[in-house]
């Protein structure tokens, strides 16, 4: 483990300790920034990108940080931070530990879980939650505990970072990081083309009976029929979920084994987030795995993974930073790089292949707090007797 | 209730003894009032709602969905874990040492790893239809639903049947069939005269851990796609249904103390027994290698499924991930350290429980030792969020400590040393300490040295149970364990959750060996026992 990342971070906390004397000197402004000429605008900080974080490496090439600002010219962090994940440790522990090794006296103290039950334990803890920051997959828990009046507002400058639709309206979260709605189709079978690109054409598609999958206890999943229930109504929606069983869906337990599945050829079409498609091409780029999105409907809202500070946070400063640095073009390009999301501050591109953000089509209108009911999805689900 | 009837000890202090009552009801309160929270909770959802939940459709299903499942898992291990048994412990089945480690050794596989094994394997195009795709086999019979959830529960809890079936076989006096045979009975009368009385309340005792465990668990339902309950209360949960999920807690427990009186009726007419003496062995002849034959599939089906799926995830290996999935041997000693102290503490607390309850049966001892089964039954996710609950409330010091853990782990896994040192006890004739009361001890002088060598083995075997059980626990870990402790389930979990199963292989390894290793701990410390 340490092979690679010793050499970033080493990097990384002598070129912080060298920006520090520069402050300190007052007048050695204007060292040349490795990473791009945003770094010309900040001199006074004496800042210079961090570089990548991680391994740098990536199975879809290599490349430059360019846009987004800079860790180095985002306040210090120092303290302890408690963080609640309800994303993994295994996409982004790294990212964590990083932050930890690049300020000398930041400790950050990480529990990780689904990031439902951590919105049921941080309800179940009530005012004694040791929570600071909770950090999610997806807009809904995020939403839930806005909604339960658990959160503090960030400050506008850390939600300018983002675009306005990426972040909650009355500024009780932030979006980190982007994750599309995809139909991923198993090359083999089908070409591009022979997938609809209306969601709602679906049940009707004869190619895909007995040949489609869906993960319908999966969050994410819930969040795109909660997206349908609001685009297309209640009986849409519930026609749609009969519509498809009619057609013979085959479940499976989770996003991830919808691609693979795809992947493998046991079904030639499914529902899933962009990533795990990715994910696997990024392991196995042999696998007949495309990406095809629909325009414009449920099938194609762009989800975000983001992070709000706690009412019970012990440092609200210290959280609202942590946030920030979430925000900064080195994580950014961190979550485009090793979990293949897409990057929310604009100027850091995503990557593999996918389509830039500007070229997705998600629907107009569609607020993304809107996706927190999903206890009314359930309910629908159940009804149809898809759960 | 057939345990109120009174063993006769012959004792003249046998009254409810005070402290051991006191300690049995500290245990007993210990373990039920974090559940408490369940009652605060589904007081919350509001009477009407309530009563609509409960009277729907879908909860009827599944309720009858659970009840067959359970029914079916407990027939099924003892109909397995009964026969075994006796083939390890009464006959000369070659080899019996190895047999009986290898068919205990299904335990140290946490369900939900069995159920993928073999949801990867005899899935729609899974390992198998791969293999036998030459040979022209299109598909197989469907895993999915309830044969497929019978079948993985079965084998990952029919152990439990078969290691207190084995410890009451173990200590049981054999010259009564002996008797039983030299007046003429055929061996199969001698069995069911002298050998099922015998043995019964041990084979209810796993009976009824493997009957709630299939209750309570919720990977093998969630695998097989069988809407149980604990299915119904995780999609509760994932929608933030955070009350409603409380509210069919409280029905699944209600089920549970239904399944406890059950469980009473069946172990039935209790005695003790006079200490074993285990002379002859039964001779299998030519049904040795059919003999064989059943141990070896048993535990060819439950082991080779699984630990052959972790090798090929072990072979695909380990694609370029992130780095804070490398394995550390860590994990491995964490794990260790919480279930060995879980499995002391266990012990400790169900001493005096069990003691109670087998020699002073009354309605009240009966009362709190049934009370320690409630929190095993409960779901691991609805037992760390009662926890999570008092730990932040009540008792912030040591909220987020291993000691709330380990506090966590024995509600969870009490009854599993309490329902094997119960047995014990009930094998110990009192006449022996009584004889060393005559001598001159004093009764926990005879308690020492006269009762508790005698019970060493349940009392080990309950141990190592606590130990392996806690080895495998997930959904309360999570929830409960301090910040940055991770053990190796956690680390399978976070593995397997982001889809790179090659690093969940690892420490699945380790964690089934070490396992292993405890198992080993209770074959060798069967030595104990009585000659």
């Amino acid at each position: 483990m340490q092979d690679h990342d010793r050499e970033p971070r080493g990097h990384g906390r002598r070129r912080f300790i060298a920006a520090t004397a520069a402050l300190g000197l007052g007048s050695l402004a204007g060292c040349t920034g490795l990473g791009g000429e945003e770094e010309t605008t900040t001199e006074a900080e004496g800042g210079e990108p961090v570089q990548q974080i991680g391994s740098g490496r990536s199975p879809f090439g290599d490349r430059e940080i360019t846009g987004g600002v800079s860790i180095s010219e985002m306040p210090e962090l120092s303290g302890e931070l408690t963080l609640y994940s309800g994303r993994g440790e295994a996409l982004v522990g790294e990212l964590i530990s990083f932050f930890e090794e690049y300020y000398d006296d930041f400790t950050i103290r990480p529990r990780y879980n689904s990031a439902t039950e951590l919105v049921n334990q941080i309800l179940t803890e009530g005012e004694n939650s040791p929570a600071d920051v909770f950090f999610s997959v997806n807009a809904g828990s995020l939403g839930a505990l806005k909604d339960e009046g658990r959160t503090q507002s960030l400050p506008t400058d850390v939600l300018d970072l983002v675009r306005d639709e990426f972040h909650d309206p009355d500024g009780q979260w932030t979006g980190t990081s982007g994750r599309a709605r995809t139909v991923p189709f198993n090359t083999d079978q089908f070409a591009d083309s022979d997938i609809p690109d209306d969601i709602m054409a679906f049940p009707e598609t004869e190619a895909f009976r007995d040949n489609i999958g869906w993960a319908p206890t999966y969050s994410s999943f819930q969040a795109f029929i909660t997206a349908m229930r609001v685009l297309e109504g209640e009986e849409a929606t519930k026609e749609w979920l009969q519509g498809m069983q009619d057609l013979g869906v085959t479940e499976f337990n989770d996003e991830f084994l919808v691609s693979q599945a795809v992947a493998d050829g046991e079904i030639g079409a499914g529902f899933a987030n962009h990533y795990y498609i990715q994910r696997i091409l990024a392991g196995r780029s042999e696998a007949p795995l495309g990406t095809a999105f629909t325009a414009g409907d449920a099938g194609s809202i762009f989800n975000v993974a983001g992070a709000l500070v706690l009412d019970t946070a012990d440092d609200s400063d210290l959280a609202t930073n942590f946030v920030r640095h979430l925000l900064s073009a080195e994580a950014q390009d961190y979550f485009a790089r090793t979990t293949f999301e897409y990057p929310l501050v604009s100027g850091v591109d995503p990557i593999g292949e996918l389509p830039p953000i500007d070229e997705l089509n998600p629907p107009e209108g569609l607020d993304l707090t809107q996706l927190a009911d999903l206890e009314g999805t359930v309910r629908l689900l159940r009804e149809v007797g898809v759960l | 209730m057939a345990t109120e009837q009174q063993t006769k000890t012959g004792d003249g202090e046998d009254q409810q003894p005070l402290g051991l009552t006191v300690a049995s009801a500290a245990v007993a309160a210990a373990v039920i009032v974090p559940l408490l929270w369940l009652v605060k909770s589904a007081l919350d959802v509001g009477f009407s709602e309530a009563v609509a939940l409960v009277t729907r459709p879908t909860t009827v299903e599944v309720f009858l969905n659970s009840t067959v499942l359970v029914v079916l898992v407990t027939a099924a291990c003892v109909a397995l874990g009964v026969p075994l048994a006796y083939l390890t412990v009464r006959t000369d089945l070659p080899f019996k040492r190895f047999w009986t480690i290898i068919i205990a050794l299904p335990l140290v596989i946490p369900s939900y790893i069995g159920a993928f094994a073999f949801v990867s394997a005899f899935g729609p195009r899974g390992v198998f239809q791969r293999l036998l795709e030459p040979l022209g086999v299109e598909s197989l019979p469907e895993i999915y639903g309830l044969p497929g959830a019978v079948l993985v529960l079965t084998l990952y809890t029919y152990p439990y049947v078969f290691i207190t079936t084995r410890a009451a076989l173990k200590s049981m006096d054999t010259t009564l069939i002996d008797a039983a045979r030299t007046l003429n009975h055929t061996r199969w009368e001698a069995f069911k005269r002298v050998t099922i009385p015998q043995i019964r309340p041990a084979v209810a005792a796993g009976a009824l851990l493997a009957a709630l465990y299939a209750l309570s668990d919720f990977g093998t339902p969630a695998i097989m796609k069988f809407d149980a309950f604990t299915r119904v209360i995780y999609v509760e949960f994932g929608s933030f249904g955070r009350d409603t999920a409380t509210l069919l807690s409280l029905q699944l427990v209600a089920v549970t103390l239904l399944i406890l009186t059950l469980e009473s009726q069946i172990r039935g007419d209790e005695r003790t027994t006079t200490g074993g003496r285990s002379g002859s062995v039964m001779r299998l002849g030519r049904w040795k290698y059919p003999a064989i034959g059943f141990a070896a599939l048993v535990a060819a089906v439950a082991l080779v499924v699984p630990l052959g799926i972790l090798l090929t995830w072990f072979a695909e290996g380990v694609a370029e991930t992130s780095q804070s999935l490398a394995f550390q041997p860590e994990y491995a000693f964490n794990s260790v350290l919480v279930a060995a102290a879980t499995a002391g503490a266990a012990t400790v607390a169900g001493l005096p429980v069990a003691y109670l309850a087998a020699r002073h049966p009354s309605r009240v001892s009966s009362v709190f030792e049934r009370s320690t089964y409630v929190g095993y039954a409960v779901p691991g996710v609805v037992l760390g969020l009662a926890l999570v609950f008092f730990g932040s409330s009540y008792a912030t010091p040591i909220y987020q400590t291993l000691y709330l853990l380990v506090f966590a782990y024995v509600i969870r896994f009490l009854p599993q040393a309490v329902g094997s040192l119960r047995a014990s006890f009930l094998r110990v004739d009192p006449a022996l300490p009584e004889a060393a009361r005559t001598l001159g001890e004093t009764p926990s002088g005879a308690f020492r040295h006269v009762t508790l060598p005698l019970v060493a083995p349940g009392l080990f075997g309950g141990a190592a149970l606590v130990f392996l059980t806690t080895m495998k626990e997930l959904p309360a870990t999570l929830l409960l364990r301090p910040a940055g402790f991770k053990t190796l389930v956690t680390h399978i979990w976070t593995a397997y959750a982001a889809g790179y199963f090659g690093q969940a292989a690892v420490p699945a390894l380790i964690l089934l060996f070490v396992s292993g290793l405890s198992m080993l701990v209770i074959i060798t410390q069967e030595g104990y026992d009585v000659k």
